[in-house]
């Protein structure tokens, strides 16, 4: 309504009337209140059509601002612009005939306004009289058209005043006048008739049309298209505007009961002298709490406003400043609230900025009901009493609660008193404030609650989403789109992109952008009739566009930022993409998205990229199997994922293309084979790692891990090999084609073990069978073959064929486990097939028989040698003694094993010992007591083979096979083999002794002195405690044999075999011996 | 599409190798790191016959020698809207992935016909319309390229069955 105070009508008026500098004049001003006039003509015609005798009248009511109220109610309703356009029409004849009459009082009445508003006041009231015969002259556009355009054509204040005093107003012409006066009445008459006839809109448009198409070119500006704006502006001439205390929220029923009034009391004495009423309350709005009334003098605010609920006018009124009249006006689009979009609140200070929906909004548009995670901590504070007994300043809150859903139980549980509500409902009242479904809602002011740029990201919203009863997923992508797309701020067009118009008149326009420019993209049209053409568009109305198979990269703000994928569905400006990495589906929003080169790249983060292996620590490592902005997804090797910082990560392992390893069937995969579990899932896929016994797989078959699974190698099966297993290296394949390399096959193989040659010497042995139907029978080994054995039983006459792996090797004699081929292969053939029978042969000599391993004998007994030739000079043994409790013990010790001439173990063992010897001796003992000895027994004969043929080197590689036997458990189990193999040995000795015997005195001479000191010394050393015990015990007769064995060297030099003497030195010797064993230990 | 294409390859010897054949050695090293490989662009596929084999030279410091040869090979270049066959390697519920040879290709469900829904119930997963179509790991499939990727040695592609003559087959 208000709008029409700057129209353009006035103005040509305004200067014909009112050629004064400051360009607008009061005429213009009841110009622009004939705008909103509700029913001028009527008045009019209610008013007397006598032009002339109106001027007296409304001379003497100038005083009365009454009477002109009554006559001019000018409201801001809208009414027909005819009306107004033949308002205006008659105030410029009005204006003309009185020009002449009244022009110094019009002058007057300019000087006046400037002075005084109420005389002013009183002056528009006279001139708004006058105006009455103009309304007569309302009927008659076309006349007072011509005369306008003759005042237009006199632009000049001459002119105009000439013009005026020519026209009709002049006394002179009255009579001339008067005849046209009733001329016109004939043909108002006419029209009327004519209008009532056929008053339809759309004749009545036309004629309105009419009317202003011929008005619009006899404007003061006809010649301008456009009439400069600061033309239009309101002067000091014009009302004022008042703005008016009311309260708050009420402005419009505030306007609207004055607009009530202003119908109730048309055309009566009492009429509103308001021109205009106005608000611009809005939630947002600084011009919230005022109407805006426009009057001529403030007198009139009061009297119209008197008795209008919720308005002040008393207490409280501000004139406008005219230069902030327009401001008032000034069109802003307010943001449009629907339930279902998504706002931020700034206050309650405790929910600053949280995310709330909007399920309502009010009549008023002041508030709006919203729903948002409450932040409850169930009265804990409830009191507000802090802890001091004060009452704690509510203006200061505590650290705010985190965000949860309400929850009746805790509520109930801490606060019951303050909880009511309907379970069905599950709306509750907690403490004044309402909850539903968990979740708080509340009316708050609009004005409290931030609209715009709201970019609620996926989470919170999947928070409300997630909140459903049902656990559906209820989430309206909708309103998201519209918090979205309200905040376009963010959305970054390049050049390059290719966009599409999607509102807005060049609505399906397709084009790439060339040339941004804050909100105006310019668009060379690739599509359609426009092709070619540049346009430029602002960038609202834009999104940008792509097709399925485009390969695109996600920006912006979301959750799925950096993601590349390429294009599998659009909808609107919902995209869904499958990302190159883990092959999943998303679907973002369009302007976060942006087209990629077709080139596919794997992620990575730093110099980490997806599928990467990578150290984690010194025993853990990964493959990266997703790579996010931050961090990386890594599954180790235990098949965990776990998320690292890439400062997390110890380093990189490079793909070695040359690892290998062994699948199930112990036949060798390299990268790229094809294998698949064995059990379990029975997953399938191709090496990409190996590392140690781990392999790291990919398949396509899963999206779980990127693709990426790990097994252990031992746990697969080969399904393809990758062609030829050849040329994975980086340089040629030299075997493949180099004639020279081809001549040597398996030369670079790991050498294989020594063959043991001549009859097996499993036969004839006698075994105990540890598997199967047979299992724990006696047998001898009849016959074997590579892999099985003839056993004839001794239960019954009977022989079976066993597997070789199943037979337990027993000595025939006592029955302990023995090693066969251990005992064979240290013999080196001095022992031949039997330990035993090779003692005896090989024992030529009492020499023979200690040194039994001469061969360990030269290796191990390096210290040994001068062992024993110190050995010779008795004066030695004491010496050796006591090294023996001293460090030099586990030489001793070693020594002892080495000299172990029974024990091919020992001797390989004292090839041990050199090395012991160059580290801690203990250690070496201690691995070497057992290892041997757990191998003789347990594994057969492989270790104890390689032992016999091995040298240090042998000894070295076996190490891990030791450290297999290590893990055998019983170091007692170790004692006991040795020992099982002193009574067999006691065995050999009996033959030893014997030629012992044989040899006579000297060799006795020779060793009998050191004998002791050497071997009886550290015999007992390692057996130590428990060999009294299993002596006492286990052995029985052997138990004088034993004793034999290490005292038919001194028994030698000494007495008799079983007299006492030997249990004299061996008794003596122990607890010495194992004293010092166990200091060694 | 197939293409016979004009290629050159720059083929490194090892010493060891070097000898009286040569030539042959060279086109055999480069039938073997050539063929069954992705450029990027496009498979080759298989070698007809090398021409231009260029003289050894020498490469300082590895001694090596570098060979140019030319040759001629069959390619396979996918392009996008080509129409393939194809066999469904695995199903899951996005969509299948299917092998056209040796590229993969990603058949995502907004891409297949409305009808043919996936049933996870099923074992293996597959994707039916409850009646005569059955796309399971194995099946033959008729996909027209929508989109391509070209990686290192890999290509990857996505497709559609919903249109005509397209799909089950």
């Amino acid at each position: 309504m208000a709008d029409n105070h700057y129209g353009g009508d006035s103005e040509s008026e305004d200067d014909n009337f009112n050629p004064a500098p400051a360009d607008l004049s009061d005429e213009e001003q009841d110009a622009n209140d004939s705008s909103p006039r509700v029913s001028r003509k009527n008045d009019h015609r209610s008013s007397s059509p006598v032009a002339d005798g109106d001027h007296d009248e409304d001379e003497d009511e100038d005083e009365r601002p009454s009477g002109r109220a009554t006559k001019r109610p000018r409201i801001a309703a809208d009414d027909d612009d005819d009306d107004d356009d033949g308002g205006e029409d008659d105030e410029e004849e009005e204006d003309d005939e009185e020009g002449g009459g009244h022009r110094d009082g019009d002058e007057d009445d300019e000087e006046d306004e400037e002075d005084e508003e109420d005389e002013d006041d009183v002056q528009h009231s006279h001139r708004r009289k006058r105006r009455k015969p103009a309304g007569v002259g309302n009927l008659f556009d076309i006349e007072a058209e011509v005369d306008d355009e003759d005042e237009d054509e006199a632009d000049d204040r001459d002119g105009e005043e000439i013009e005026d005093f020519i026209d009709n107003a002049h006394p002179d012409d009255i009579a001339d006048s008067g005849g046209m006066n009733d001329d016109r009445r004939h043909r108002d008459l006419d029209r009327r008739r004519e209008l009532e006839a056929s008053l339809d809109a759309e004749k009545q448009a036309e004629i309105l049309r009419e009317r202003y198409g011929k008005r619009a070119p006899t404007r003061g500006y006809s010649d301008m298209a456009i009439v400069p704006k600061r033309l239009l502006l309101p002067s000091v001439n014009d009302p004022g505007i008042w703005a008016v205390r009311c309260k708050e929220g009420k402005e419009r029923e505030v306007v609207f009961s004055i607009i009530r009034r202003v119908e109730e009391r048309l055309g009566t004495k009492n009429e509103l002298p308001i021109t205009a009423a106005f608000e611009r309350a809005g939630p947002n709005s600084v011009m919230k709490g005022y109407v805006y009334i426009e009057a001529l003098r403030q007198n009139d605010i009061l009297l119209s406003l008197d008795g209008i609920l919720n308005v002040y006018p008393r207490t409280k009124m501000d004139l406008v400043p005219i230069k902030d009249m327009p401001d008032l006006l000034r069109v802003i689009k307010t943001p449009s609230l629907t339930p279902g979009a998504w706002v931020r609140m700034k206050r309650p200070a405790k929910h600053a900025g949280d995310l709330a929906q909007v399920l309502d909004v009010t009549e008023n548009g002041l508030e709006a009901r919203v729903r948002f995670i409450p932040r409850l901590d169930y009265g804990v504070r409830e009191d507000g009493i802090g802890p001091d007994g004060k009452r704690k300043r509510p203006g200061i809150p505590g650290p705010r609660p985190p965000q949860r859903l309400f929850s009746e139980a805790e509520a109930r549980k801490k606060n019951p008193r303050h909880l009511q509500g309907n379970p069905q409902t599950n709306s509750w009242t907690f403490m004044g404030d309402e909850f539903e479904n968990g979740f708080q809602v509340k009316d708050i002011k609009i004005q409290l609650l931030d609209v715009k740029d709201v970019n609620p990201t996926l989470e919170e919203v999947t928070r409300f989403a997630g909140g459903s009863e049902d656990g559906t997923e209820n989430l309206d992508l909708k309103a998201l789109a519209a918090s979205l797309k309200d905040s376009s701020s963010n959305v970054a067009y390049v050049p390059g992109d290719v966009i599409e118009v999607y509102e807005g008149e060049q609505r399906g326009v397709v084009g790439k952008a060339v040339d941004v420019r804050g909100d105006i993209v310019t668009l060379r049209v690739t599509e359609g009739n426009l092709s070619g053409q540049t346009i430029e568009v602002p960038n609202k109305g834009l999104r940008k566009l792509f097709k399925i198979g485009d390969h695109v990269k996600v920006i912006g703000g979301s959750r799925f930022r950096d993601e590349v994928g390429m294009v599998v569905n659009i909808s609107q400006d919902r995209v869904t993409l499958l990302t190159d990495q883990t092959n999943n589906e998303v679907t973002v929003f369009s302007k976060d998205l942006r087209a990629a080169s077709d080139i596919g790249g794997q992620g990575s983060l730093g110099q980490y990229s997806l599928l990467d292996l990578v150290q984690l620590d010194a025993t853990t490592v990964g493959c990266i199997v997703k790579v996010d902005r931050e961090s990386v997804g890594v599954l180790d090797q235990n098949g965990e994922v776990r998320q690292v910082m890439p400062s997390q990560i110890t380093n990189k392992l490079p793909k070695r293309r040359t690892a290998v390893a062994a699948d199930r069937s112990g036949s060798e995969i390299r990268l790229d084979d094809v294998v698949r579990e064995y059990g379990g899932q029975q997953r399938q896929g191709k090496i990409i790692h190996i590392h140690r016994s781990f392999i790291f797989l990919h398949t396509n078959t899963t999206n779980e891990n990127a693709g990426v699974f790990v097994t252990r190698a031992g746990n697969v099966n080969t399904i393809a090999a990758k062609g030829g297993r050849i040329n994975s290296g980086g340089g040629p394949d030299l075997t493949a084609m180099n004639p020279a390399m081809k001549r040597s096959p398996a030369e670079n193989n790991r050498m294989a073990a020594p063959k043991s040659f001549g009859p097996d010497r499993a036969i004839n042995q006698t075994v105990t069978i540890r598997r199967g139907g047979y299992k724990g029978l006696l047998g001898i080994v009849k016959d074997t073959t590579d892999t099985h054995a003839r056993v004839e039983l001794h239960t019954k006459s009977k022989i079976i064929t066993v597997p070789k792996a199943d037979l337990a090797f027993k000595d025939k004699v006592t029955g302990k486990p023995i090693d066969i081929y251990s005992r064979g292969g240290r013999g080196g053939g001095g022992f031949g097939g039997s330990g035993r029978g090779g003692f005896g042969g090989g024992g030529g000599g009492g020499r023979g028989d200690w040194p039994g391993g001469r061969t360990p004998m030269a290796s191990g007994a390096g210290g040994r040698t001068p062992a024993w030739g110190g050995a010779s000079s008795s004066s030695r043994t004491p010496a050796w003694s006591s090294n023996a409790s001293g460090a030099r013990t586990p030489a001793w010790q070693d020594g002892s094993r080495t000299a172990n001439p029974y024990d091919g173990n020992r001797t390989a063992y004292g090839g041990a010992t050199a090395y012991g010897g160059s580290g801690g001796r203990t250690p070496a003992w201690n691995s070497g007591s057992k290892t041997p000895a757990h191998d003789g027994f347990g594994h057969g004969s492989k270790t104890p083979a390689y032992g016999g043929s091995g040298s240090g080197d042998t000894w070295g590689s076996k190490t891990p096979a030791y450290g297999g036997g290590l893990s055998a458990p019983t170091p007692a189990a170790s004692g006991g083999a040795d020992w099982g193999y002193t009574p067999g040995a006691s065995g050999n000795s009996y033959d030893a002794p014997t030629p012992g015997a044989g040899l006579g005195a000297p060799t006795p001479g020779a060793f009998s002195a050191p004998t002791p000191g050497a071997y009886t010394a550290p015999t007992p050393a390692p057996i130590s405690a428990p060999t009294p015990g299993v002596w006492a015990g286990g052995w029985g007769g052997d138990t004088a044999p034993t004793p034999a064995a290490t005292a038919p060297t001194p028994g030698a030099s000494g007495s008799g075999y079983y007299g006492a003497p030997t249990p004299a030195p061996f008794t003596a010797e122990t607890p010495a011996a194992s004293g010092g064993y166990d200091d060694d230990e | 599409m197939f293409f016979l294409h004009n290629l050159e390859r720059r083929v490194l010897l090892h010493p060891s190798y070097f000898g009286k054949n040569m030539t042959e050695l060279v086109t055999t090293k480069l039938v073997k790191d050539v063929e069954g490989t992705c450029t990027g662009d496009y498979y080759i596929i298989a070698i007809m016959d090398t021409f231009d084999l260029s003289e050894g030279r020498i490469l300082p410091g590895s001694g090596m020698a570098e060979f140019t040869v030319g040759y001629r090979a069959v390619v396979w270049r996918p392009f996008k809207g080509e129409v393939v066959d194809a066999i469904c390697t695995s199903v899951n519920q996005h969509g299948f992935f299917s092998n056209a040879g040796p590229l993969s290709i990603f058949v995502s469900t907004h891409s297949i016909p409305p009808d043919i829904q996936y049933d996870a119930n099923a074992t293996p997963p597959q994707f039916t319309n409850h009646s005569d179509i059955v796309i399971e790991p194995g099946t033959h499939v008729r996909i027209k390229i929508m989109g391509l990727r070209t990686g290192v040695g890999e290509m990857f592609a996505i497709g559609k069955i919903d249109g005509d003559y397209l799909g089950y087959s």
